[in-house]
């Protein structure tokens, strides 16, 4: 009916005014039309009730205990009466100090603000004003549109930077990652110099895999990317190689690779479904995005498969280089390989360091453990990985003892036994200086006295001990390595009669050595006035 | 001939009023750290107590020099100096915005200085003109 309408209205048009009678203010009074236990204050209790409380929560209820007199009203249990009564007084409270308030003509200091009610009229301003993620004190520099890039200063952007998102003509570089779940969302842009390489599980079906988008090839190049963010230059995304997977997993590189295969249903199966695509972006060092190429492999849905894994992976390099993996920069990262190289012969100095084919490795112990049946397993160096590793080797009498010395050399040391390893994990082929040559020692087990000069040493282990120091400022050390040394030791091959064998231990290890001195921190120099008058400055006068 | 106990209730007036001009600003900065002093309530609050001291440093000279020299004009003048000073305070008193219990006793001693120095200055004007 109207009428109540209208009073619900009204009731709704302003909130219910503040009680500020202290007599009737009570703060543990929760629990409607029921005594609340403990609860002096409480109008629900009657006087059988006081008599079992113990206690009174609330012994004082007052307003700002700032002003200088105010109402208060006090309330107590006499336990000495029999039964306990509940005793209430309303008391003048007087505050003694100098600088209580004695008045006030500011309404809204003593108490809390009431919030404004919406109505229709009001409603849109609180809204700009209460409905963002975070309130704002001018609504109109909240700007509510889906538009996620804005930058600021739009005329600086005019190249990419790390980290930015791609953009593409309609939206981003799409990188389908897992989110949440390992389900792929197509709403993670790729950025720009962050290589990414990322797996997730697309749901499909037989039945409509023409129709779903992220199964077809046109769905990853169609859109061209910007070669500079706000700009039109357009670089189109060209298909670099297609690689056809079998059911059974095995790869085919396809020859031509101009043709779009788009997914198509074959005998209940989805041909040309897009298993994997891996971008490569070329960049100019100023930026600019110059080259795209993506290489797909392509792969066929069984009819019984309800989702595919999908992986995806993106690398920039820039034009003109060779990309070198980098173990750190400049300190190097614990679990990246030590980067290892020889000198090329030169004079005075040499020119670089060839570090394409010589990697610092160890030996990596395999299932058999023999030493000369797995020879060519080798595990890189990874800084920071103290590791050991060997192997055992059965010594038979006919063996001599040359080659053998020999080919443990091998098995310790590998095909191509660095000279030198880099001091930094960003050190350039062509900085001399940051290249850290490796000590090589020979130590032989038996003491010299007791064995001939011309017996056979047989090496059985090999130690390459890293030294490194922290480099650089307190607060972010870098990883800095001084001094490499390999020792190798050997012992001597007795010889042994016809018939027996026997079982030597080969081992090798790295250890890795921190070295660094204690970090005295300095303190910054007081800058100092350097002033100079010019030679004429008394000019009449000099 | 000059009135001796104005000449010292002015004299005391001036030191007074050094005294309750630096408290009644510390007790405002106090009162705008510890309560909640809006901007637009703090600054005339501020205003009136800056404009109070403008106003007395002419009203105790035209006070000393009135009296001194026994001319009427000045100590006239300072009256009605005097005049817009008890407004003030009587501001100060009643209608800023957090009255505190000390700002009542400084506003108390003053404006009952002033009251007495007014009466003083009108027995002296009525003995110099005649």
């Amino acid at each position: 009916p109207a009428d109540v309408r209208d009073a619900a209205q009204a009731r709704v048009r302003s909130a219910p005014a503040p009680v500020t009678d202290v007599a009737r203010l009570c703060v543990c009074d929760l629990l409607v039309a029921q005594c609340d236990v403990n609860c002096c204050c409480d109008p629900d209790c009657s006087a059988e009730d006081f008599s079992l409380f113990t206690t009174c929560s609330v012994p004082v209820v007052r307003g700002d205990s700032q002003l200088c007199s105010q109402k208060a009203a006090v309330y107590s249990l006499d336990v000495e009466a029999n039964p306990p009564e509940r005793i209430f007084k309303l008391i003048d409270q007087v505050n003694p100090s100098i600088f209580c308030i004695h008045a006030t003509n500011y309404k809204q200091a003593l108490y809390l603000k009431s919030p404004e009610i919406p109505t229709p009229e009001n409603f849109d301003q609180l809204l700009d004003k209460f409905g963002g993620a975070t309130f704002s004190a001018e609504p109109d520099s909240w700007n509510l549109d889906t538009d996620a890039q804005n930058p600021p200063d739009a005329n600086e952007t005019s190249r990419y930077e790390y980290g930015v998102p791609v953009q593409t003509e309609d939206a981003f570089l799409r990188l389908p990652s897992p989110v949440v779940s390992s389900w792929c969302s197509d709403a993670n842009p790729a950025g720009f110099l962050v290589n990414q390489a990322t797996k997730c599980i697309r749901s499909v079906s037989v039945e409509k895999c023409d129709s779903i988008q992220a199964l077809s090839m046109l769905f990853y190049i169609n859109s061209s990317i910007l070669a500079v963010p706000k700009s039109s230059q357009m670089v189109n995304i060209t298909v670099q190689s297609v690689v056809v997977q079998s059911l059974n997993g095995m790869r085919t590189l396809l020859s031509s690779s101009d043709v779009l295969r788009l997914p198509m249903v074959l005998d209940e199966l989805c041909i040309n479904a897009v298993l994997g695509v891996n971008y490569h972006i070329t960049h100019t060092d100023t930026g600019e995005i110059i080259e795209a190429a993506a290489a797909f492999v392509l792969g066929a849905i069984s009819k019984e498969a309800l989702s595919i894994e999908q992986s995806f992976e993106i690398s920039f390099t820039q034009e003109n280089t060779q990309p070198v993996p980098l173990s750190g920069n400049p300190g190097y990262v614990v679990g990246l390989p030590v980067r290892a190289g020889f000198q090329p012969p030169g004079y005075p100095f040499p020119a670089a360091f060839l570090n394409k084919h010589s990697q610092l490795t160890i030996l990596h112990s395999t299932s058999t453990q023999d030493c000369l049946a797995a020879q060519g397993a080798r595990a890189p160096v990874l800084f920071g990985y103290n590791m050991i590793s060997g192997c055992k080797l059965r010594i038979t009498a006919a063996m001599k003892c040359q080659p053998l010395a020999q080919t443990l050399l091998d098995v310790l040391k590998g095909q191509s036994f660095p000279e030198y390893v880099a001091s930094f994990g960003n050190s350039q082929a062509q900085d001399v200086l940051d290249w850290v040559p490796i000590t090589q020692l020979h130590i032989s087990e038996q003491m010299i006295s007791h064995t001939l000069q011309s017996s056979c040493q047989i090496p059985v282990s090999l130690g390459i001990e890293v030294k490194w120091t922290k480099y650089g400022s307190l607060v972010n050390p870098q990883a800095r390595i001084v001094n490499v040394t390999a020792t190798i030791t050997t012992t001597t091959l007795k010889q042994l009669p016809s018939g027996r064998e026997r079982i030597i231990p080969i081992t090798s290890s790295v250890v890795f050595t921190d070295i660094s001195s204690p970090a005295e921190p300095s303190y910054k120099a007081w800058p100092t006035i350097d002033i100079k008058l010019p030679f004429d400055f008394f000019y009449p006068f000099v | 001939l000059s009135s001796l106990p104005l000449q010292i209730l002015l004299y005391a007036n001036g030191i007074y009023y050094i005294f309750y001009f630096l408290a009644t600003l510390a007790m405002i900065i106090y009162k705008s750290q510890v309560f909640s002093y809006p901007d637009d309530l703090l600054a005339p609050d501020l205003a009136v107590l800056f404009l109070m001291a403008i106003l007395e440093v002419p009203r105790l000279y035209l006070g000393f020099k009135g009296n001194l020299t026994e001319a009427e004009a000045p100590l006239g003048l300072s009256l009605g100096l005097t005049v817009g000073s008890v407004v003030l305070s009587v501001y100060l008193l009643l209608w800023q915005t957090y009255v505190l219990w000390a700002d009542v006793l400084l506003n108390a001693l003053l404006l009952s200085a002033y009251g007495l120095e007014s009466g003083l200055k009108v027995t002296a004007i009525a003995a110099f003109v005649s």
